[in-house]
């Protein structure tokens, strides 16, 4: 089990950014390195890749608030 | 929305008109190399709409090219350079600001191929988004569809969802005239316009497809009424098909999805069958869009109609920047039920 997390390093201020869109289905099967979610961040579009492959695991829906760190979804093995 | 297995062998893809348009774009820029981008912010920035997000990191300078606010030079340089045998990519944010490009655009861009007997060809794309309804005023909220739609030699697609603004940028960039991809802005997908409306969003094949020039969609099959649109009034007469099926009215949505050439053999079975119409744009009224739709039934057989046509549009006034001046003057889903209503009436 992989935890898919708000970078660190994803945008420089301390601003809260917004799930804008998640690629795939809950359920569904992504891999590695593939974008995964969208992110708003003031006026800008940010990328959130994969970190894992295997079954993705949405804990957080679109339009959720969220902070550098958070845990937003999880990536099972399959 | 209904998520499908993909075809490639992986999970279906949700994107945003934003992000399909890039994924032609970058699949046909990977096989020709004559095809370059050319607008402001769209390098660095990726683009005022993320349309051409790490396009500069993929294929260098010499073909994704930021200009100054140079709308006059950057069309000019890229009608001259289709013309020479190059495959420009325009992008123009705003359609607001498309003024200062019209000699270019009309004259020459439009005209060579016909003018030359076809010794010139003028395979050039532009970008363009349009439209209002987030309080940005009257000089960065106009559509100006029927404005372009009015002059010979322009293929103008208008796509309503993720699926189809693939397949028409497909389209686009494989065609040797001058084609523009018209996206309203509250569509596109954009996070600092709000959320994205889920119905813009649509699952994407990985695989490149394209989808033909003069070739309507119908969204929602009805047989009461006929509601027809664009752009973002495909997604409000969707809404307005909601509400009247509340109360038992079957409402057809017809997407038009390409302006020029318009599929009028669509609009004319559509509303043979359901007998009443509503046209809605967010364009201005007066000689636009809604009117071209009502003069095709008109000259081919007014008969078909049992109750007067309604338009709903701008009621051409400058587009107010107070939120609720704009939403009285913008088409939206309680307007067009109501127009399908009054349509019942008779």
């Amino acid at each position: 089990m992989t935890d898919i997390t708000v970078p660190e390093g994803l945008w420089g201020s301390d601003d809260e950014g917004v799930i804008f869109a998640w690629i795939y289905a809950d359920g569904a099967r992504v891999e590695a390195g593939k974008l995964v979610a969208e992110l708003t961040v003031e006026k800008a579009q940010l990328e959130l890749l994969a970190p894992a492959s295997g079954t993705l695991r949405i804990l957080a829906p679109a339009e959720t608030v969220v902070r550098k760190g958070t845990v937003i979804g999880k990536i099972e093995p399959v | 929305m209904v998520q499908q297995a993909s075809t490639t062998g992986g999970s279906a893809r949700t994107l945003t008109m934003a992000r399909a348009g890039r994924e032609a774009v970058i699949a046909e820029m990977r096989k020709d190399p004559n095809i370059f981008v050319i607008g402001e912010d769209i390098a660095k920035l990726g683009g005022v709409f993320g349309t051409t997000v790490g396009m500069a990191e993929e294929f260098g300078a010499q073909r994704v090219i930021d200009t100054p606010i140079s709308e006059t030079g950057f069309i000019g340089i890229a009608t001259g350079a289709a013309m020479a045998g190059m495959r420009p990519i325009v992008e123009i944010a705003f359609v607001d600001f498309i003024g200062v490009c019209f000699n270019a655009i009309f004259n020459f861009a439009a005209k060579t191929h016909y003018m030359s007997g076809g010794q010139f060809k003028v395979p050039m794309t532009m970008m363009i988004g349009y439209g209002g309804g987030y309080n940005d005023a009257a000089q960065h909220s106009q559509c100006l569809v029927g404005t372009l739609a009015h002059v010979p030699g322009i293929r103008i697609v208008t796509p309503a969802d993720a699926h189809d603004a693939k397949g028409l940028m497909h389209s686009c960039l494989r065609d040797d005239n001058l084609t523009i991809w018209m996206v309203h802005k509250a569509i596109w997908g954009l996070g600092w316009l709000g959320t994205a409306l889920k119905t813009a969003m649509a699952t994407v094949p990985e695989e490149e497809y394209t989808i033909p020039f003069g070739k309507a969609r119908t969204w929602r099959e009805g047989t009461d009424v006929t509601l027809i649109g664009y752009g973002i009034t495909v997604h409000h007469s969707l809404q307005a098909a909601e509400k009247l099926a509340a109360e038992g009215i079957s409402a057809e949505v017809l997407d038009l999805r390409t302006i020029v050439p318009l599929d009028r053999e669509a609009i004319m079975k559509s509303v043979a069958r359901t007998g009443r119409v509503v046209v809605a744009d967010e364009d201005y009224m007066n000689c636009g869009v809604t009117a071209e739709v009502l003069a095709t039934i008109a000259e081919r057989d007014p008969q078909i109609l049992k109750a007067p046509a309604v338009r709903v549009a701008n009621p051409d006034v400058p587009v107010p920047f107070s939120r609720p001046m704009e939403n009285f003057a913008l088409p939206d889903s309680d307007k067009i039920a109501a127009a399908a209503k009054s349509t019942l009436q008779s």
